[in-house]
């Protein structure tokens, strides 16, 4: 059991790193923004790249992945998330699922539609009480609680955190004091955009790639941002451990539900409170 | 003193204005010309066309017509960045502070982008009510109307405000706080150029250099005389 716990949190300290992307774009913006799987999908793909092709090790290869997504999100936003400011959300939702679409036929294009593996980059297991716990999960279960960490503190501290946490409340009145919050939101969501490629280098190791992997992982995150409530950070945090927790303590139950369960909370949460729109 | 300051003393030039929401035409060929140091207030019913007014001047809205000249400017189309960095300084309807900032940094985001020293900053807006000092560290969503108002209106002041725009500022208050809020007006009139959206005409009459009243988007009648802006009864029907 102990283990499973562990094994949620794992899931959902990824979910939680991807989905805070997603999160600040839909309250900050009014974007649902399906390119975000396709950042994801770049950092898994990348580190897949630099690690089997060029023999580069997995941290340098997770830097490599990060950065490499940086002029992705930032032509999205630029020439995508920017003009669709203010326009209606099924116009978002168009123009950025045909960006995913596009990305994930280069990503066949490139490397095939078949699954690649990525093997386990610290390949030990530590003994905990009873159980064997692989280094890695403990690793990636650290690392996401200083990413919780450090964003908080980003939040709380900088003027751009200030300005995005006003702004995500009254985009108006931010802009009436001579702040030109189109630019605030630009830098969030490229900061948005490199965690999620770094939970696509973080997942690989412990999932397979395969183009289809951002719809995939999109879809969970939706449920986070959706149980989580839109732009609200705390929750998108508590949502997506929770929902990490049910992922892993169906799935020791029977296997298959494990996901099904996670659109059943989304279900339930959604019937006692709508999203307000 | 202020006067003088811009080309024959105007501050602001509106003419021909017409503003629509989608295509619903909301303002009718609107004009006035507005002096520095002026305090003009704009009266009207609900759905007038008022915030929509301020709104345009404060570069919020896009005009489908007309023109809006600062100091011999044009600002209409620059965005409210942009008419917010010339100086004027917008203070919406329904005190809308940014409730999950604490109170200084309510007032930071104001000084941010001015470059305004905070500590400065800080001290304009407790000259103003010193009262607010206790609550600098809380969140601004635990104050109450009056002080959300009180917060909004001293922060405007941060820098060098040029025209505050302000959109019924008594409104939903007790009494009381009516008055200390008029009373502040009051302080500021004189030192800044200020357009003040009212229907309070109790407030108004204590006021207004001059009042604009506005009836289904247009303006349709504007009082100048003194000895009338001070007697309320003499335009209520107007309303
Ligand atoms: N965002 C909007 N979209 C469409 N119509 C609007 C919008 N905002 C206001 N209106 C309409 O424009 C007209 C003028 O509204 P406005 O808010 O300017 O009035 P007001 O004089 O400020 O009223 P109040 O005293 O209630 O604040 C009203 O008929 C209103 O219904
Ligand atoms: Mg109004």
């Amino acid at each position: 059991m102990l283990q499973t716990i562990f094994y949620g949190l794992t899931i959902g300290g990824i979910l939680y790193i991807i989905s805070i992307g997603l999160s600040l774009t839909f309250g900050a913006m009014g974007i649902v923004n399906f390119s975000h799987g396709l950042i994801y999908a770049i950092g898994a793909y990348t580190i897949y790249a630099v690690m089997a092709k060029m023999g580069i090790n997995f941290i340098l290869g997770a830097v490599i992945a990060v950065l490499v997504s940086i002029p992705f999100s930032y032509i999205i936003e630029k020439y995508v998330i920017r003009r669709l400011y203010g326009e209606s959300i099924d116009y978002a939702i168009i123009a950025t699922y045909a960006v995913l679409l596009i990305g994930v036929d280069a990503i066949k294009w490139i490397w095939g539609a078949s699954p690649l593996p990525i093997s386990d980059p610290v390949g030990i297991s530590i003994q905990f009480l009873t159980m064997e716990m692989p280094l890695y999960r403990l690793i990636i279960i650290g690392l996401t609680l200083l990413i919780l960490i450090g964003l908080s503190l980003f939040f709380k501290k900088t003027i751009i955190g200030k300005i995005i946490i006003a702004g995500l409340g009254d985009r108006e009145a931010v802009r009436g004091l001579g702040i030109r919050l189109d630019k605030y939101f630009a830098i969030i969501f490229i900061l948005g955009s490199a965690l999620a490629a770094l939970g696509g280098v973080l997942y690989s190791p412990i999932s397979t790639l395969h183009p289809y992997m951002g719809f995939h992982i999109l879809i969970l995150c939706f449920a986070v941002v959706i149980v989580g409530g839109m732009g609200n950070l705390r929750g998108t945090a508590i949502a997506a451990f929770s929902l990490g927790l049910v992922m892993a303590i169906t799935g020791r139950i029977w296997g298959p539900a494990a996901e099904a369960m996670v659109y059943v909370v989304m279900a339930f949460v959604l019937m006692i409170r709508p999203i307000e729109t | 003193m202020l006067l003088g300051k811009g080309r024959d003393g105007v501050i602001l030039t509106v003419e021909n204005l017409e503003v629509h929401y989608g295509r619903a035409k909301v303002l009718h060929n609107i004009a006035f010309k507005m002096d520095e140091g002026e305090l003009v207030t704009i009266v009207g019913r609900n759905g007038s066309g008022k915030t929509t007014l301020l709104k345009t001047l404060g570069g919020f809205l896009k005009p489908s017509a007309g023109s809006i000249l600062f100091r011999g400017q044009r600002i209409d189309g620059l965005g409210p960045e942009n008419v917010a960095l010339k100086g004027i300084r917008y203070v919406f309807q329904d005190k809308r502070v940014f409730g999950e900032l604490t109170v200084k940094e309510n007032i930071e985001l104001a000084a941010y982008p001015i470059k305004e020293n905070l500590e400065k900053a800080v001290q304009k807006v407790l000259s103003v009510y010193p009262r607010l000092e206790k609550f600098l560290h809380s969140k601004a969503k635990g104050l109450s109307g009056g002080e959300r108002q009180i917060l909004l209106i001293g922060r405007v002041l941060i820098g060098q405000p040029q025209l505050l725009l302000i959109d019924e500022p008594t409104e939903g208050l007790a009494a009381k706080i009516i008055s200390e809020i008029t009373a502040i007006l009051l302080s500021m009139k004189g030192q800044f150029s200020m357009i003040v959206v009212e229907q309070n005409l109790a407030t108004v009459a204590r006021l207004a250099d001059k009042i604009h009243i506005m009836k289904e988007g247009v303006m349709f009648k504007e009082i100048t005389d003194p000895e009338m802006i001070r007697q309320p009864s003499q335009y209520e029907n107007d309303l």
